[in-house]
């Protein structure tokens, strides 16, 4: 018997190797790198030159825009999607794969496709020109216009991610027994107020997961951004790979990162405090 | 308070008949039983009245109100779920608030009722909690309280205290018979147990394969079942079914002859007896019939013997003071009014007494 207790921490033990080589090790790293200098000093200069740079407001303007439409838009919409799906019986699996479709196609690749169609000779010229709306090719994707890019970066990031909350959404409603809305049901409740009053609650350890998980990957957008908008419309995430590339700094590169995983913390910490089920606060 | 009636109810899950044209009254103020082994549509009827299912044919009418077309919502129908489906999310307070909230009741008419409910099931005490922090047996309290509570014209019940341990179940059928008897609902209670549906009901629906086989009071069901079906479910052990030759108007078994109460075309007939109107002796007596023991089961208040009578295997009752051991020989006296004869192709019983 007593040979078997470190057994468990032997088979645990290679994904905890793992995570401390891949993950762990390269955060204090990149933590590290943010606050000295190439000579090993401490300091605050990375800080301090990113926040003075041109660019600095306007990333951090926009990942946090881009984050506070999107992450709710796709979060109502997924949830509409879940509950039509679990209204469906015939079919059902159908409407599942087609709609988990965008979540086996890269960012960069669903960056692409949105490109194709806003660029200057692009569907969507050629088809408002097809119905005589435009004389001639109209110029979307322009340092002139960033809410244009804006508008195509939430269209890109709709299409391509809402799959992952769906499918969250989907596996938390079909944990539901059945039988608290059929209770709801006989007590008097109308279809809207099943929703509000016994599906959306119970539904709560699942749309916090998937705010949790889309905010933080909303945080990080990078590739569909590059692809269509270039540093037209700058983000924290592109911004750290233009100081890490182009200015050859990982410093402040590095001091990009460590907003980025501030702002994510800050965000998953008041998603766990104000989403935080009644049964766990009165247990 | 209303009745409930349903006509000619028919259901088909796929393949699956379901319920093949029920048809069941239940009186003002009555508690009706549905009982019968799974699978045999009880839950599934319930579930139509309840709106919750929608028969293929037939009407249900609660009251004087046809109520086929309504959602459940619109019934005034409270129900017990088997689950309890207590929301976990909610106060055992606003858990039996519920009905009362979504028919905007008024704050005064909640709290007062929520407080009966509470009262009656004995869970004052537990109105601020929720349901994570209680036991099975309360949730189930909570459950019936938020049935209570709205004061629904009629009462549905699906399997209640199928989840509860033994000694918790049967604690809660008396409470639930003394509850119901006083606040007077009309109450529709499925289960599979005999021995609750025997203690709980006034009038017992048997259920099998979709159809009702028998309705009628416990001991009338009890007693007189309607076919082999019925005796053999209720009554544990079940009704014994002896096949026995007919000779003109009498049947007879070995040296003992009973007269028929209606004359009999086949061969043989089916005897019903149970157990316990087998009146055992260890030496000859008048109108008794030999047979073997085999084996012998002291199980507390009763000796359970089986014996074998030709190639039949028969079951009785003795008290436990009994002096009896496996091969011995008795000699069986049939209570001659506890009889039941029925045919032995359809099984059904010959006549009704």
């Amino acid at each position: 018997m007593r040979s078997e207790r470190y057994i468990p921490y032997l088979l645990i033990l290679p994904s905890v190797v793992f995570l401390l080589f891949l993950f762990a090790w390269p955060l204090l790293e990149a933590l590290l790198l943010s606050v000295r200098d190439s000579g090993g000093q401490w300091t605050l200069e990375n800080f301090r030159r990113m926040a003075a740079d041109l660019y600095f407001p306007d990333a951090l303007k926009y990942t946090l825009l881009l984050t506070l439409v999107i992450v709710p838009l796709q979060v109502v919409m997924a949830l509409g999607m879940a509950l039509l799906l679990g209204g469906i019986s015939r079919g059902r699996d159908l409407f599942l794969y087609v709609w988990t479709i965008p979540l086996g196609i890269s960012d960069l690749a669903a960056g692409i496709v949105w490109l194709s169609i806003f660029t200057e000779r692009g569907y969507l010229n050629s088809f408002l020109q097809g119905i005589g709306l435009i004389q001639q090719p109209q110029l979307w994707l322009s340092y002139e216009t960033p809410w244009m890019i804006f508008v195509a970066v939430v269209a890109a990031e709709v299409w391509r991610a809402t799959a992952i909350v769906f499918v969250i959404l989907v596996a938390g409603l079909q944990l539901i027994p059945k039988e608290y809305s059929e209770a709801a049901e006989v007590f008097g409740a109308t279809p809207w107020q099943r929703f509000w009053k016994v599906t959306l609650p119970l539904l709560m350890p699942s749309l916090q997961v998937a705010l949790i998980l889309r905010t933080i990957l909303a945080l990080e957008v990078f590739a569909v951004v590059v692809a269509l908008g270039g540093r037209n419309l700058p983000v924290l995430a592109g911004e750290a790979y233009y100081w890490y590339n182009a200015y050859q700094n990982p410093g402040v590169a590095a001091a990009y990162a460590v907003i980025i995983l501030g702002i994510s913390v800050v965000a998953t910490l008041l998603y766990l405090r104000l989403m935080r089920s009644k049964q766990e606060g009165a247990a | 308070m209303a009745s409930i009636r349903v006509e000619n109810i028919e259901k088909t899950f796929g393949k699956f008949k379901a319920l093949s044209g029920v048809s069941l009254e239940v009186r003002d103020q009555e508690f009706v039983v549905l009982l019968g082994p799974s699978g045999c549509g009880k839950t599934t009827l319930l579930r139509i009245i309840a709106g919750l299912e929608q028969a293929d044919k037939g009407r249900v009418w609660i009251g004087d109100r046809d109520v086929t077309e309504l959602p459940p919502r619109a019934r005034k129908i409270a129900m017990v779920f088997q689950n309890y489906a207590v929301f976990p999310h909610l106060t055992v307070f606003e858990n039996i608030a519920f009905g009362l909230r979504m028919q905007k009741a008024s704050p005064e008419k909640l709290k007062a009722n929520v407080e009966r409910a509470a009262a009656l099931m004995h869970i004052e005490n537990l109105l601020e909690r929720y349901p994570a922090q209680l036991s099975g047996g309360q949730r189930q309290r909570v459950a019936v309280a938020r049935a209570l509570a709205v004061e629904p014209e009629v009462l549905l019940m699906d399997e209640p205290l199928s989840n509860l341990d033994a000694l918790l179940r049967l604690e809660m059928r008396a409470e639930l018979k003394r509850l119901l008897a006083e606040s007077r609902t009309t109450t529709l209670y499925v289960t599979h147990d005999q021995v609750e549906a025997m203690s709980l009901a006034d009038r017992i629906a048997v259920m099998n394969a979709g159809r009702v086989v028998q309705y009628d009071q416990p001991m009338k069901v009890y007693q007189e079942p309607a076919n082999t079906f019925v005796g053999g479910f209720i009554g544990s052990p079940p009704m014994n079914f002896l096949r026995l030759p007919v000779e003109g108007r009498q049947a007879k078994i070995e040296s003992l002859t009973l007269d028929l109460p209606t004359p009999v075309s086949g061969p043989e007939v089916l005897l019903g007896v149970r157990p316990e109107d087998l009146e055992a002796h260890t030496v000859q007596q008048p109108q008794t019939f030999p047979a073997e023991v085999l084996v012998v089961e002291p199980l507390g208040p009763h000796l359970l013997l089986t014996l074998s009578f030709g190639k039949q295997h028969i079951k009785a009752t003795v008290p436990p003071n009994f002096e009896v051991r496996a091969g011995q020989t008795l000699w069986l006296r049939p209570q001659p009014d506890r009889l039941r004869w029925l045919d032995p192709s359809s099984g059904q019983a010959l006549m009704m007494r």
